[in-house]
């Protein structure tokens, strides 16, 4: 094969050699033309042999780039000659059979060397021009046209090799000391001799460039200012600027090749072979240039930013970047700098435990946090920003981390179960890496599974949370029926007194008779522990009824679900139902006594007080129909409803999606929605609160005047059974059973009987007080008058009061009916079915309906 | 084969045709026989930096002896 090589290369040469070689002239002799026919062959195998490889790399581009520019250098003002060449190099590649375009074009282009474009072959001499060359950086033309330089040409080249010597080593010190040329006058400025040509000069600011900024960006690397991101970012940045350095030390080495073998041979003839000029120092560095580029750009836009910020904005060029060089380096940094986020990233999720010095973890410690039992640690003691969080993890994978965090750091010392965070910990951690990130999803996912779990579990078996939520519900929203019925009971009498007159060691002495006496006993001693009777705070005028409360204590670490604003809602509820049950009881027994009533003492003096007490029952069973209603819709409606949604939202069968948050937002939401729906909020702007206050104080007020009625009742009876007994003994005693005197008495009692229907002994204005006890005991003396007057007042009452109670009841109604809520609408209608009242518009109280009222 | 052979003769022509032109653009004053040479060299393993030399070299020898042979026949004349 080498053979036939060699032959067809002698051939192809002889061909050449045989057209390039003219032939014999007449004057000249054949000796004389073979003579030169051997040279000229003697000189092609020479040289063919001497070099048999190329003295640079074969690129076929940079054959082409050179001739282009040769093109267009030197057709000024003919573009159209480069655009050619550049269609036919398009073509020419596109053809399959030339092994060596390069050297082809390589070739060509030496050929053409010297020769203007204008045809005329040009004077090699006569074309060099020092600072063109080195301007052009063509090491190999000088190598080429050694033999022709002149002394001149020569100190440049040297002077171009030396300053790429010193120009190179880019460092600081280096160029301090290696160049009087480089006088660093300010760190971001560069002076360069003016003596130089202004093609030197440029080529020397492209190469200037890497240098400053690698000066501004070894100031970065030496500060130390910023977090642990921002150190790591520094030493990543360091690391770049070492590997570049490496590349400066390169280029040095060869320069140092380059003018060792100057040395050898004749002076240029080896420059070309070493080939470093400062043309090719740009090329070489452009690379290193554009990552010392991108660096500092890094470093002015991180000024000022830390930790999550930091690396989203490296990540955002990492992503954001189409340039591949741009985003293999920023994913390198950030391989590098998310490394110490990594490391705060698995303190957080396998311990619970921040390990961030300088605050640059998007979760961060509350340092307004005062340590006041669990409700802070879980909400407070740790925040989320926003702003930290890097762009490398979703906001909804942050949420998660922080909850993993959370609930990690509130088993540990809410819980008091370190044992099991840190036996976790063991043998959960694992190294967390940037760029596996379906590694680091599942790890997330499975810490985030095992610490919830175990947080409920918790929840659930150690702290009895759903014990305590229904005991919450059996005492405070008064669920347990025997209990609460007991409790009234005994201490309704009690409570009738004055606020400043209720002692607490009762209070719980008859807590404690409730308790035993009913199924509550039956309780686990740790509910009933908690259970505690006490007094509000005391305000003047106020009666036992008003400050008494029930109240369940809840400690941590529970309370991070039962809140204080819980707290404060339970009793809120159970205030408002307990005075509803209060109502119900006062008007209950007023009904028990006024129906056992009738039969006896009141059916003696119907004919006087019938009609009376036909009203007076009317408005009561009204009353009691309300109250039964309302207590029936906030029992069943509302509180028993919420109470299965928040059983359901507990016990969700996907348990894995249970977190404390979603307990604690469970339990929020069934507080809201019965104190909403339980008329407690404002909803809709409309204050049920206070107008159930005002209708049950006056249900309290009108059992109050019934009692009068009452009393006053009772008193008639006494008088007439007194009366008819005088009678007797008179008749017994053989006189008559009326006296003038009695007569008197009696034409007073029917002239008032005639006007007013209603006639008794005078009582005074006690009888309208508090008191429950009918006044049995006639108080004797005052007039006929006195007695009419005081029937007449508590008729007038009777009625005034009951015509305010239905003025407010239609005022409820119409605001009931316009709730957005289906159960309140409901409620509204449940408590008017048979239309007695008729329910006003908002804000427009009808006076009243003459209506009688139905039970 | 002959179908074979003659594609590829002509995309040899092609190329060369294609070459001659940038040689002209270039002007290298090769004519397309020296040319096609000149390729066939380097296609088979010529430096052709040394080609170049060479051809550079035979061109100024043959200036040299153009203008000696100038001058002969001048002091002929």
């Amino acid at each position: 094969m080498s053979s036939t090589r060699d032959e067809r290369v002698d051939n192809a040469l002889q061909q050449l050699l045989e057209r390039l070689v003219p032939p014999q002239q007449p004057p000249e002799t054949p000796s004389h033309a073979d003579q030169r026919w051997d040279e000229a062959n003697e000189l092609a195998r020479d040289l063919l042999d001497r070099e048999r490889e190329p003295g640079v790399a074969d690129d076929v581009n940079q054959a082409a780039d050179l001739i282009n520019r040769r093109l267009v250098r030197e057709g000024d003002g003919r573009p159209e000659r480069a655009s050619r060449f550049g269609g036919l190099y398009s073509r020419l590649l596109a053809q399959p059979v030339l092994g060596q375009k390069w050297g082809i074009l390589y070739f060509l282009w030496r050929v053409s060397e010297g020769q203007g474009v204008d045809g005329h072959e040009i004077d090699a001499r006569a074309s060099v021009d020092g600072a063109v060359r080195v301007g052009r950086g063509d090491g190999e033309q000088e190598d080429e046209d050694g033999d022709e330089h002149n002394g001149e040409e020569e100190e440049e080249a040297v002077f171009d090799e030396a300053f790429a010597r010193n120009g190179l080593p880019r460092v600081p010190k280096v160029k301090g000391s290696g160049s009087p040329r480089h006088s660093p006058m300010h760190k971001s400025s560069l002076k360069l001799p003016p003596a130089l040509p202004v093609p030197l000069i440029a080529l020397l600011h492209s190469l200037a460039e890497p240098s400053l900024l690698y000066r501004s960006l070894s100031e970065f690397v030496e500060s130390s200012e910023g977090g642990l991101v921002g150190q790591s970012l520094r030493s990543a940045i360091g690391q770049e600027l070492r590997s570049y350095l490496g590349l400066v030390a390169t280029l040095e080495g060869q320069i140092r090749r380059a003018l060792a073998q100057l040395d050898d041979s004749l002076p240029h003839a080896g420059l070309g072979k070493a080939g470093v000029t400062l043309k090719r120092c740009v090329i070489w560095t452009r690379e290193a240039t554009l990552g010392l580029r991108l660096m500092s750009m890094v470093v002015e836009s991180t000024k000022g930013k830390k930790g999550g910020e930091l690396i989203s904005l490296i990540h955002n060029l990492a992503t954001s970047h189409g340039d591949a060089f741009v985003y293999t380096f920023a994913e390198r940094l950030l391989a590098s700098i998310t490394r110490p986020f990594y490391n705060m990233l698995r303190a957080w999720i396998y311990d619970g435990e921040l390990e961030d010095p300088y605050r640059e973890f998007f979760v961060s410690e509350n340092t307004d946090y005062e340590d006041s039992g669990a409700t802070s640690v879980w909400e407070n003691k740790y925040l989320l920003k926003d702003a930290m969080i890097p762009s490398i993890v979703t906001p909804d994978f942050a949420q998660r981390v922080y909850l993993i965090g959370k609930s990690l750091n509130f088993i540990r010392y809410g819980c008091h179960d370190s044992a099991w965070v840190e036996s976790y910990s063991k043998e959960a951690s694992r190294e967390l890496k940037y760029g596996d990130t379906a590694n680091l999803g599942q790890s997330i996912d499975e810490a985030y599974k095992t610490v919830m779990a175990r947080l409920i579990w918790l929840m659930e078996t150690k702290f009895a949370l759903a014990e305590h939520l229904a005991a919450l519900k059996k005492y405070l929203l008064l669920g347990q029926g025997d209990f609460i019925a007991l409790l009234m009971e005994s201490l309704a009498s009690n409570l009738d007194r004055p606020a400043n007159s209720q002692y607490r060691h009762t209070l719980t002495a008859q807590l404690e008779h409730a308790i035993r006496n009913s199924n509550a006993q039956f309780d686990s001693p740790d509910v009933l522990r908690r259970l505690d009777a006490r007094m509000l705070e005391l305000s003047h005028g106020e009666i036992g009824w008003d400050v008494f409360t029930l109240e369940y204590r809840v400690d941590s670490p529970l309370d991070v679900i039962v809140t204080p604003w819980a707290s404060k809602q339970y009793l809120k509820i159970f205030n408002f139902l307990w005075r509803v049950k209060r109502v119900e009881f006062a008007l209950a027994t007023t009904w028990r006594r006024v129906q056992t009533g009738a039969r006896g003492v009141l059916g003696a003096v119907s004919d006087k007080l019938g009609a009376d007490w036909k009203s007076a029952r009317l408005g009561l069973a009204g009353m009691v129909h309300l109250v039964d209603q309302l207590q029936y819709y906030i029992l069943f409606e509302v509180i028993e409803a919420s109470w299965s949604g928040l059983q359901k939202a507990i016990q969700n069968p996907a348990s894995g999606t249970v977190t404390l948050d979603t307990l604690i937002s469970a339990h929020t939401a069934y507080l809201r929605s019965i104190t909403r729906k339980g008329l407690l909020g404002g909803a809709g702007g409309v204050d049920f609160t206070a107008q159930l206050h005002e209708l049950l104080k006056l249900m309290l007020n009108y059992r109050d005047a019934v009692d009068g009625l009452y009393s006053f009742s009772v008193a008639e009876f006494t008088k007439r059974q007194e009366m008819s007994a005088r009678i007797e003994t008179r008749t017994r005693a053989g006189r008559w059973g009326l006296t003038e005197a009695d007569d008197d008495d009696d034409d007073a009692a029917s002239a008032g009987n005639a006007k007013s229907k209603g006639a008794g002994r005078p009582r005074k204005g006690e009888s309208f007080n508090e008191s429950v006890a009918p006044s049995l005991l006639p108080l004797g003396g005052g007039g006929a008058d006195g007695e009419r007057n005081v029937l007449e007042q508590l008729r007038q009452r009777l009625r005034s009061l009951e015509v305010d109670f239905k003025a407010r009841v239609n005022v409820l109604l119409g605001d009931l009916a316009y709730q957005p809520d289906v159960d309140m609408r409901f409620l509204g209608v449940v408590m008017n079915f048979n239309n007695v009242y008729s329910p006003a518009r908002k804000r427009r109280p009808k006076v009243e309906s003459h209506k009688p009222p139905a039970a | 084969m002959p179908a074979a052979d003659d594609s590829k003769r002509k995309a040899a022509r092609e190329t060369i045709d294609i070459l001659h032109e940038i040689s002209t653009l270039l002007n290298t004053n090769l004519d397309r026989q020296s040319l096609s040479y000149c390729v066939s060299l380097i296609e088979n393993g010529v430096n052709p930096e040394a080609l170049a030399k060479l051809i550079k070299e035979l061109r100024v020898q043959n200036a040299r002896y153009e203008a000696e042979r100038g001058g002969e026949a001048a002091s002929v004349a």
